[in-house]
């Protein structure tokens, strides 16, 4: 990249770039690929992909951040991948996705379907449904985990009136991570709202209309004409809410504190551990680096795939 | 005033049989009563799920020693203003507002800006690598911050900005999260409209301005939200950039609260409710944005 | 695609040079501010112990050094202590910590193994209690002054032991005398619990001295805690949950409970420290403090805070006389005993003789009789990871799912590991 590929500014209009078009004044093209992506580009490769590679250049030294660091190598990247507390972290968090996404999903769905209807004080209940996602862990963490009592919660009262079995939730090993799970699917629920509602809008009215003309029920018409037509807002919600449920931490931290004995400890949680509370930075790094490699990996799938379902205009 | 928002602006939704989208309303307005009942009531009591914490938050907030163990209580005995009056007397929390909102106001429109030209670039030009590129965008998701903090603090301190405003604001300029659903807006956006302005001479600058951007609204609006949302709530970044008191955030400012030994619930509610307020009304004026889409730009 | 990948080599290679040289900067350079000449000279101060009502005071005994110091102006930093050792470690990794900073006696040597902390030259060493100052000393060398401390003693609530016609507890009981009364204090009926002790590092290591047993062996390289007083110890807090004192379920472990509950009469007995006399002062019942039980043995927690002075700073001169006025002068004893903040290190009792009759607890000597047998944490470089290891495998002791011997066994093993 030189100097000379500045943006120009002269009004000649660019041929239009049809997809596999003519690859007409590549320079042109350049200099609005530059206008276009340097505001953003810029900032993001000083801010955070510099950060990024600096977390490299860590992750192959031993460093508890306050001695000079030592030259380790890949001895940090060994010694996880031998470290069984790796794998829990790791199980754990895959653990978390699969739960979270599909109830966050169809949950943040129907709602955004429910509150795009005209209904009386719509904003009023859209807002409503919103709060929780602005409402500090904290505070939804103490609510949950007071739902979730194990023996005098709500959720096991009910439970124990049908005759079901009533779990140890946030105290039990095998419980503390289905209770994060449904109590961030419950949080996150009006981010995914917002998001389809925004997805929703872009549906021209007259493809409904056509879809009603031809005879569609409502549910053939969600099938075949919403879903398919909400696809791109679909494919980002699933790969954002992957990307970052991989680095779920917040409310691990304040629900469970990774606990109990460690049955609930998430990847960034121990990332989090090992920086600022083990003095185990280049561990941390490392650590953070194999989890990107699973977010890549997992994300370059989407993208492949998305050929494939997601529908574009 | 509830109803100010759902004018016929609104994507056409009538028939309530069901969770969807419905054809317009025109043919019949017959609506089976029970269906909506029960829509209405299954809204309602969501709604009041939740609300809950929030309500939770507010009645800690002004109950006298207000404490959070033992479980919510929805009566209060002797409701009082005076842990409003501890916070405002503790804190500048105006000064702190103020900071909080200034420096979400910035990285809103930076984002805004940055991010949907971005989106404009990569849904519409063709360039070789772009995949690439895209894939790089997203790859900045993908490291924890939790990470990154200690580099992205030795670079800010190499370039002298530790401690200033540019030094907080720096890593929210841009974000790949606006750009990744701004793209995902515009590649929604029929190409024949930017076509048939192209063979009118509208050079890519102007089609993104007076033909994309204002199609992209309702997406605008939500990386709008979720920008200031974001930098309202951001605690990490702040605690290790700034040191002087005059450039304190909310967050910040809320943390000291919490003691080592003991915390003052009731102040510290306070001082949650102080901060869930602006995000609830900024999301209460962008929705507008939100959901006044297509039909109002005449797209057919 | 391929053929982009390998294009795009070029920038991320600058960027690596980048970050490599921000990197290496951050760690060859440390604080920028020169030392100024002839001006007074700023001395950067962090720390965590004014934060939550105690900025005014520090503030207080700042303005009387600077009186007494006019050429040094000191900036103080103050950060909640749950965030203060994020930001300090950031701090000290980028090249810009305080001239002088805060440290609780845990984290101590950790900083002080790394070369982070300047060594003192000029200490009053008569100023100190001899324990204390020694705390903050490494191989012979002071690093850092005492600046507080604190410990723990039994709280208990008269109203509830005059109602279930238990005998109040005396400066000699043993674990075997709070076991039998916190049995009848216990009401469940009236939700009420006879006693509560948090199960953790901290309670742990002072019942395995309690019990007469070590927790680190002479030359710190092994755990000694896997012994008959190790397993006692975790027995005895083990035993109390679910039978005298909250489980987890019950809402133990969750902010404030324990102190809550105190407040609202319904725990008889509860092993905190002095830092709650405040937060009790208008408790609507009787309550006073006794030293703790014992069992083979008397000991009672301490903890303590230091001051440093940061290796890297140009101004290490005026630092050390600020943390010296900081931790000896009798402007800040009379603050820190004006104000219940913690107790100051100095080394002549007399001055604390106001301290006694402060208020209540009526008892305020029960403070200093448990100095006469007090014990320090055990401190190991990988100090986090060891507490975090014990208070993992007890918990899962409390909850049942592993035994009480096993539970020590394991975390005997877990700190084997640590001091390898």
């Amino acid at each position: 990249m030189s100097v000379t590929t500045a943006p120009r500014t002269d009004p000649a209009p660019p041929r239009p770039a049809r997809a596999g078009g003519a690859r007409g004044s590549r320079w042109h093209n350049r200099g609005w690929v530059l206008l276009f992506l340097a505001p953003s580009a810029v900032p993001l490769l000083m801010f955070t992909i510099v950060p990024m590679l600096g977390s490299v250049w860590v992750s192959m030294h031993s460093w508890n951040l306050i001695s000079p660091m030592r030259w380790a190598g890949l001895e940090n990247y060994r010694s996880l991948l031998t470290d069984p507390t790796t794998r829990t972290v790791f199980t754990n968090t895959l653990i978390y996705c699969v739960g979270y996404l599909p109830l966050v999903y169809a949950g943040g769905l129907g709602l955004a379907l429910v509150l795009n209807q005209r209904l009386r004080g719509r904003s009023l209940f859209r807002a409503a449904f919103f709060l929780p996602v602005v409402t500090s862990w904290v505070v939804v963490a103490l609510v949950w985990k007071w739902l979730l009592n194990p023996t005098n919660g709500l959720v096991n009262t009910v439970l124990g009136a049908v005759g079901l079995p009533q779990p140890g939730w946030w105290t039990d090993p095998t419980w503390a991570l289905p209770a994060v799970i449904l109590s961030s699917a419950w949080k996150d629920l009006g981010f995914v709202m917002v998001i389809m509602l925004a997805g929703l809008q872009a549906i021209p009215a007259d493809v409904l209309e056509a879809a009603w003309a031809d005879g569609a029920n409502a549910w053939q018409r969600f099938w075949r004409v919403t879903l398919p037509l909400l696809s791109p807002s679909t494919f980002f919600v699933v790969v954002i809410s992957l990307i970052n449920g991989f680095q779920v931490f917040d409310q691990v931290y304040v629900m469970t504190g990774g606990g109990p004995s460690g049955s609930s400890q998430v990847v960034v949680g121990q990332i989090y551990d090992l920086t600022f509370r083990y003095g185990r930075a280049g561990e941390a790094s490392a650590l953070s680096w194999l989890l990107f490699a699973v977010i890549l990996a997992i994300t370059a799938v989407q993208i492949r795939g998305q050929r494939r379902w997601v529908h574009h205009a | 005033m509830p109803d100010v928002l759902a004018p016929a602006t609104d994507v056409p939704t009538a028939t309530p049989s069901g969770p969807t989208t419905a054809p317009p309303p025109r043919p019949r307005r017959r609506r089976p009563r029970p269906t909506r009942l029960l829509t209405y009531a299954f809204v309602v009591v969501g709604a009041v799920v939740m609300l809950f914490p929030f309500l939770w938050t507010v009645i800690t907030s002004i109950t006298p020693g207000g404490s959070l163990a033992g479980g919510p209580t929805l009566f209060v005995r002797n409701p009082t203003l005076e842990a409003y009056r501890v916070l405002l007397d503790t804190l500048p929390m105006w000064r702190i507002a103020l900071n909080s909102f200034w420096v979400a106001v910035a990285s809103t429109g930076l984002q805004l800006v940055t991010g949907a030209m971005a989106a404009y670039g990569f849904a519409r030009l063709e360039f070789r690598g772009k995949n690439v590129v895209f894939g790089l965008y997203l790859a900045t998701l993908m490291v924890p911050l939790q990470v990154l903090v200690v580099p992205l603090f030795i670079e800010m301190k190499t370039l002298g900005l530790q401690d200033t405003y540019a030094g907080l604001l720096a890593p929210s300029i841009a974000s790949a999260f606006g750009v990744f659903l701004l793209k995902q807006a515009i590649e929604s956006v029929p190409r024949e409209l930017d076509e048939a302005a192209t063979i009118d001479g509208a050079s890519h600058l102007r089609i993104f301005l007076q033909i994309v951007v204002p199609l992209i609204r309702p997406a605008l609006a939500t990386v709008a939200v979720f920008a200031f949302m974001a930098s309202w709530n951001s605690f990490l970044w702040p605690l290790v950039i700034i040191r002087s008191p005059e450039f304190m955030t909310l967050p910040l400012g809320l943390a000291t609260l919490q003691g080592q030994f003991t915390t003052a619930w009731d102040v510290v509610m306070a001082g949650s409710v102080f901060s869930i307020v602006p995000i609830a009304v900024v999301y209460l004026l962008a929705q507008r944005h939100i959901i006044a889409g297509v039909a109002h730009t005449g797209i057919k | 695609m391929r053929n982009t990948a390998r294009r795009s080599a070029a920038p991320a290679i600058l960027a690596i040079t980048l970050a490599l040289s921000a990197c290496a900067q951050g760690s060859a350079t440390r604080t920028e501010e020169p030392a100024e000449s002839g001006g007074p000279v700023t001395v950067r101060y962090m720390n965590f112990s004014a934060n939550g009502g105690h900025e005014e005071d520090l503030d207080a005994i700042k303005a009387a050094f600077e009186s007494a110091n006019p050429d040094v102006t000191v900036q103080i930093e103050t950060t909640p202590y749950d965030d203060y050792f994020t930001k300090l470690q950031t701090a000290v990794a980028g090249g810009t910590a305080g001239d002088a900073f805060e440290l609780n006696y845990e984290n101590f040597v950790t900083y002080s193994s790394n070369g982070s902390l300047a060594p003192l030259k000029n200490v009053e060493t008569a100023s100190y209690k001899p324990s204390l100052l020694e705390a903050f000393s490494a191989d012979g060398t002071q690093y850092g002054l005492p600046e507080s401390f604190s410990n723990v003693v039994l709280f208990y609530n008269k109203d509830l032991f005059a109602k279930a016609g238990v005998d109040e507890p005396t400066a000699d009981w043993t674990w075997a005398d709070e076991q039998a009364a916190a049995e009848k204090l216990t009401d469940e009926k009236a939700g009420v619990w006879g006693d509560y002790q948090p199960i953790s590092f901290f309670e742990y290591y002072k019942a395995v001295a309690q019990a007469g047993g070590e927790f680190l062996n002479a030359d710190k390289t092994q755990a000694a805690f896997d012994s008959d007083a190790g397993r006692a110890a975790a027995e005895w807090l083990v035993g109390k949950s679910g039978t005298t004192m909250p489980t987890e379920a019950d809402g133990a472990g969750t902010p404030d409970f324990d102190s809550t509950l105190f407040k609202d009469g319904k725990l008889a007995m509860w092993h905190t420290g002095i830092w709650m006399f405040s937060g009790m002062a208008d408790a609507p019942f009787e309550w006073d403090i006794v030293v703790e039980p014992g069992d083979a043995e008397k000991a009672s927690a301490m903890f303590t805070n230091g001051v440093v002075v940061n290796a890297a700073s140009k101004n290490q001169e005026a630092a050390e006389r600020w943390i010296a006025f900081l931790t000896s002068s009798d402007e800040m004893v009379d603050k820190r005993l004006e104000t219940s903040w913690e107790l100051p290190p100095v080394a002549d009792e007399a001055k604390l003789a106001s301290y006694l009759d402060a208020g209540a607890p009526a008892n305020r000597q029960a403070v200093f009789a448990s100095l006469d047998a007090t014990v320090l944490p055990p401190v190991i470089e990988r100090q986090q990871e060891m507490q975090d290891a014990v208070g993992k495998e007890l918990s899962a002791a409390a909850a049942g799912r592993i035994t009480v011997d096993e539970a020590v066994s394991n975390a005997a093993k877990a700190v084997d590991a640590l001091l390898k």
